[in-house]
This record gives structure tokens, C-alpha cells and sequence, in this order.
């Protein structure tokens, strides 16, 4: 016994004198100061899109990461936060009071500020997918102009003048300086660490809590009616539709992304984690409940030449043929999504 | 135990040479020097101000223009030889550093050197580099060095991505308007931009374009790398075979910025890169 614990004890010591002089010769740039934060993927979650190995997470960059989502420094005239429209409360989606994102000097955007939670595990991002890792989110909300109108240069050189954030650049990432790559960095740090996994539905599929009849008979009818689309425990197959909000496409949403005609007027299918309280609900904030959603795709869509197949029957409009207490029986699963642990999580929360 | 004594002993020996050294040294290695030298046609480029009316160039189409900005981005960088001589330019990126990219930009001079080192002594008779920023760039997220974009690096927001080569200037027949943009920019009168940027490949989306080309170039002859020996290959990239190439009008194409828009221009790329002659001696050059 005595023996098998020397034998171990000295492999570890192999171990960390190979791991120590691995690190004495590194020197430099490769250098993280502090202590990895764990990036736990729930286990019935899929493997990560982020790439942590070119930004592990340290508690320093999920701090500082936190500290410049909740600064509204980040705005041209130090109005606007990522927090505006991305509040703990709502799944880090906007209130419904902002139907459409509110940016400098009142300026409405066109569309709703999605929940930002599980990005960590998205392929791509916003309504129209135009951007296709997390590290880049951030810039098109600092340099919209009527999101907060300012420009990376900008930010960078106001976080330089503050002798606070060039502490925490030098403690999170060993830079003598702050640059966009490591804001962009430290926000991605904060933001990955936003899963949200531990909702009713989520406790019952590990077998810790049941669901009511009601659930259950929404959950059988949720899967046999809307998980083609808003697929696995993601809630979103990631893919790009149109599901009959209307014929005009003001907004040609992922037509901008791909030029392409036949792409005009569809939008990414979003997570439906959280849905219960992320009210408004489409890329414009067309439906302000779940029950307007739900009888949307019973009886309202609208026909367009983009129109996803899967609501119609040949040349008739069907959507997603439901009677009012199916409608309202999935309503109740969808609230089972609902991840109170996550919108209380003390980590996520503005304590400054 | 003794596996362990071992072990023990390797991480010491290793730990001596890998800080002795970084690499091995089998072989004599040299430098190679890549000029990228830009001209519109037989001309050397010469910058204008934005706006001015000027016009030094002309299309064989009679479109008189001249260059405001120039420039494209260059990455993985391949000599070969025809022994099988071969050098690969390391690609080592962090948000601290973007080593194996490079910005060759018309308006800095230092930027048309790129020095590539410890190349395998041997002879080398071409280069393949890739113009633009490709998907694997683009995925590994917020980089530094020259694709740090609040330092200059030509970042799409709108389409996440890099433009991979810009051409700005102003025409007689552009038809852009003046534009105040309001925030202290302006578009001047008769300008013209042209980005080309797109780097996702779709299945069954034609519209949807990867502009990122990769292009090898023959010396027409090889040329010796040794500790003593750093040649020097002279690339011509020429404005005008681009702006030939796609027939330019600048009285309708006069904003490009988007992927499908900037395809033509890509698809000239292949036309627009040439090595114009290769240096053997060590200092040729002097540019």
C-alpha cells in the first residue's frame, strides 16, 4: 500500500516537474495568470462550440468579462450597457417594455434582443446569423448606431484611460494594455459561462421532478408539433425560417446574410429555454404571450413565397393545425423551460 | 519506482533541451524575401486623396480613376522546391498575435516585405499564399496583430468575417454621391469602394461566395536558400488587370460590399498575382 502511494505520489511529481518546466520555458504571451474556471457541460448537452482552448476561462476573465457587460462604458456617450437589453431577470433576453432593442439617444433597433443564454453551444448568432463566433457578438452591438453607436477603437482607448481596467486586463490576461481581442475575450468569457440547464424540464429529464398531466400531454404534443424545428435540448435545430409573420420582408433577415431571394424573410428558429419569460416573442416582437404564438401557428400565418414548407399542404396555408387546449397544454410545457436557477445565479448578477 | 526515477529523468532532459532550443538543428537553414510590389498596369500605384479628381490611371475601357487605398491580406505562405523542397510559414494565432497573417497595405511601406524565416536550405522554384482570411481564421475568434480590428484590421461586422482585399479610389463616372454620415465621416462625390470579403462555402447556395483564392506562382526558374543565400521573389499584384478583368463601369459598380458583389473581383485574383522576377543574391533589391 505504502509502496502503490509513493509510486503515485512520484508520478505526480514527474508529472508537475514536466508541467513546471513546460511553463518556465513558455514565458510570455502564453501565460494566463489565475486559476481556470470549469466550463461544465451539462451532461445532456452537446459538446461546446466555443473555443476555449484559445481563451480558457479564469475567474479574472469571467470578472472582468462581467464588469464590461454591466458598463455602459462601452457606449459612445456611456449610456447603454449589454445589460439594457439583456437582463438576468428575463434569461438575459430585453424586457418586454423593449419590444425592440433601445440603444443611444432612444433609438429604436428593428429587432428583439434574444435570451443570450447557452451561446456557448450555437453555431451562429443574432436573428439572421450573421456572425459565427461568440468572440465577434459583442462588436455588432457596440458599433450599431442605434445600439450604443461607438466604435472597438473607441472602447479600447476609454478602457485605457482607466487605470482600474488596465488592472484587470493585466491581472485577467498578463497585457500591459487593453485591446479588443481580450475585451472581446473577457465578454465571451462571461457570456459562455451563461448556461441555462436547470429548468423543470431539465430536473425531469434526469428523473428529479415530474411533470403534471398537463406538461406531459404538452410535452408529447410539443414534440409531435414544433421539435422538428426547435430540436434537442437546445430547443433550436439552428436553422434559418420563415414561419409566416408576414409577406413583407422590411427585414429580409437571413436574405441579408446569404443574398440570396430565398432566404428573404426567415429567421434563425430560437431556443425556446426561457420562453416563458422572455415575452415579446419573434424577430420583431409581433406577439407579446405565449397564446399569441401559440395561435400564430394554428390559425394566423401569413403565405409568402418563403414560407416554410412544413406549414403547408401542397398550396394551402395549414400551419401547425391545434385545438385551443392542445395549444394551452403546451403553453404549459413550454413554461417547464423556465430555469429559475439560472436567472438567480449570483455569478451573473450586476454586484457593483 | 523506477518508471518513475525515469520519467523523472526525461522531464529533466527534456526540460534542458527544450530550453537549450527551441528546435533541432539537422539542417542549415536561410531567409526568403516576398515583395509584394502593386502597380496598375505599367505604373507604379501612387495613393490620391479621397475625392480628389485627379484621374493618373485609366481602364482599357477609357473609366479614368485613381487609388485612394490598396491593399489585401496574405497568409499561409508555401515555398517549394523541385527536390520537394518544402517551407510552410508558421500560422500561430492568439488574441495577442496573428503570426503566418499579414495586411500588405499600399499606404505603409513596410508592409510590402514579408520575411519569411528559417526556411530549409535548398532551391525553391514557387509560392502558393492565400489571399484573404479564410474560415479557419475566422473561427478561432478575436485574434491580434493585424486581424485585431480596433487596430486596423478590415473587419466585416455585418457578415462576420475580413475583407480580404479593398481597392478604393474615386472615377470620373462613378455615380456615388456625397454622403454625411453624420458621426464626423463622409463618403465623397465620386468615389468608389470595392471590398472583397466572403469566406463561407454553403452547399447549394451559389449566392452564397467564398472570395478567399489561394495562388501558386512559378518563378519560371529556382532559386537557392543557405545561411548565406536569401533571394528575394518580386509579386506584382496589378490594379488594373482587376478592374479589366471584370469590365469595371464605375458608373454602376461603384459600392461593393458584400460577398456576392465582390466575386467577380475574386474570381480576377488568379489573374492579378504574378511573380514579376525572382533575386538570388542576398540584398538585391533595395526596396
Amino acid at each position: 500500500m505504502v509502496m502503490v502511494i509513493n509510486r503515485v505520489m512520484k508520478k505526480c511529481l514527474a508529472i508537475g516537474w514536466v508541467l513546471f518546466s513546460l511553463w518556465s520555458c513558455g514565458g510570455g504571451a502564453d501565460e494566463k495568470p489565475g486559476e481556470v474556471l470549469a466550463f461544465v457541460k451539462p451532461e445532456h448537452f452537446p459538446e461546446p462550440t466555443y473555443t476555449f482552448q484559445n481563451n480558457p476561462i479564469t475567474a479574472e476573465g469571467f470578472e472582468l468579462g462581467k464588469k464590461l457587460f454591466f458598463d455602459p462604458i462601452l457606449s459612445r456617450d456611456k449610456s447603454v450597457s449589454c445589460n439594457n437589453c439583456h437582463q438576468q431577470s428575463r434569461a438575459f433576453a430585453d424586457t418586454p417594455l423593449h419590444p425592440t432593442s433601445v440603444g443611444v439617444d432612444n433609438r429604436f433597433g428593428i429587432r428583439n434582443a434574444p435570451s443570450i443564454a447557452n451561446m456557448a453551444f450555437m453555431k451562429e448568432f443574432f436573428w439572421d446569423g450573421a456572425v459565427t463566433h461568440l468572440d465577434f457578438v459583442p462588436i455588432n452591438a457596440i458599433e450599431s448606431d442605434v445600439e450604443m453607436d461607438e466604435s472597438l477603437e473607441n472602447v479600447v482607448k476609454k478602457l485605457n484611460a482607466s487605470e482600474a481596467y488596465r488592472t484587470k486586463f493585466k491581472t485577467a490576461f498578463g497585457t500591459e494594455e487593453a485591446t479588443a481581442p481580450y475585451l472581446l475575450h473577457a465578454l465571451s468569457q462571461f457570456t459562455a459561462m451563461m448556461i441555462s440547464a436547470d429548468s423543470k424540464y431539465d430536473k425531469y429529464l434526469q428523473g428529479q421532478e415530474e411533470l403534471t398531466a398537463n406538461e406531459s400531454r404538452g410535452l408529447a404534443l410539443f414534440e409531435q408539433k414544433c421539435s422538428s424545428c426547435h430540436a434537442g435540448v437546445l430547443f433550436t435545430d439552428q436553422s434559418y425560417r420563415n414561419n409566416g409573420i408576414s409577406s413583407d420582408f422590411g427585414d429580409k433577415g437571413r436574405g441579408l446574410i446569404t443574398e440570396d431571394e430565398a432566404d428573404e424573410g426567415k429567421f434563425k428558429v430560437p431556443s425556446l429555454r426561457n420562453a416563458g419569460i422572455t415575452a415579446p416573442y419573434m424577430h420583431n416582437a409581433k406577439f407579446s404571450t405565449l397564446e399569441e404564438v401559440l395561435e400564430h401557428y394554428g390559425n394566423g400565418m401569413v403565405d409568402s413565397p418563403t414560407l416554410d414548407p412544413s406549414f403547408k399542404n401542397g398550396e394551402v396555408v395549414v400551419g401547425i393545425p391545434m385545438t385551443k387546449e392542445e395549444q394551452g397544454d403546451i403553453i404549459e410545457f413550454i413554461h417547464t423551460l423556465t430555469d429559475y436557477t439560472f436567472i438567480s445565479d449570483e455569478r451573473f448578477r450586476n454586484n457593483e | 519506482m523506477k518508471i518513475s526515477k525515469i520519467l523523472a529523468l526525461l522531464a529533466l532532459i527534456v526540460t534542458i533541451m527544450s530550453c537549450e532550443n527551441d528546435e533541432p538543428q539537422p539542417e542549415e537553414f536561410g531567409t526568403f524575401q516576398l515583395y509584394f510590389d502593386n502597380k496598375v498596369g505599367a505604373s507604379e500605384l501612387t495613393l490620391s486623396e479621397p475625392g480628389s479628381t485627379n484621374y493618373n490611371y485609366e481602364t482599357t475601357n477609357g473609366e479614368k480613376f485613381n487609388l485612394s487605398r490598396f491593399g489585401y491580406y496574405v497568409s499561409k505562405i508555401k515555398l517549394e522546391g523541385p527536390n520537394g523542397e518544402l517551407y510552410e510559414d508558421e500560422v500561430s494565432v492568439s488574441a495577442s498575435e496573428s503570426k503566418g497573417y499579414y495586411q500588405i497595405l499600399e499606404s505603409v511601406a513596410s508592409s510590402h516585405n514579408v520575411m519569411l524565416e528559417n526556411v530549409p536550405a535548398g532551391s525553391y522554384s514557387k509560392v502558393t499564399f492565400t489571399i484573404g482570411v479564410a474560415e479557419d481564421g475566422v473561427q478561432e475568434g478575436a485574434l491580434g496583430g493585424v486581424l485585431d480590428p480596433a487596430k486596423g484590421a478590415w473587419f466585416w461586422n455585418w457578415n462576420a468575417g475580413y475583407i480580404g482585399m479593398a481597392i478604393e479610389g474615386t472615377a470620373e463616372n462613378s455615380a456615388q454621391q456625397y454622403v454625411d454620415w453624420g458621426n464626423g465621416t463622409e463618403t465623397k462625390e465620386k468615389t468608389f469602394a470595392v471590398h472583397v470579403g466572403g469566406w463561407k462555402d454553403v452547399t447549394d447556395n451559389e449566392n452564397f461566395v467564398n472570395n478567399v483564392r489561394t495562388r501558386t506562382l512559378d518563378f519560371g526558374t529556382t532559386v537557392s536558400v543557405s545561411e548565406e543565400l536569401s533571394p528575394n521573389a518580386h509579386v506584382v499584384t496589378d490594379v488594373l488587370k482587376l478592374l479589366d478583368g471584370v469590365n469595371i463601369d464605375f458608373s454602376s459598380t461603384y459600392s461593393v460590399h458584400a460577398p456576392k458583389a465582390g466575386k467577380p473581383f475574386a474570381d480576377q485574383l488568379a489573374n492579378a498575382f504574378v511573380v514579376h522576377h525572382v533575386h538570388q543574391s542576398s540584398n538585391g533589391h533595395g526596396h
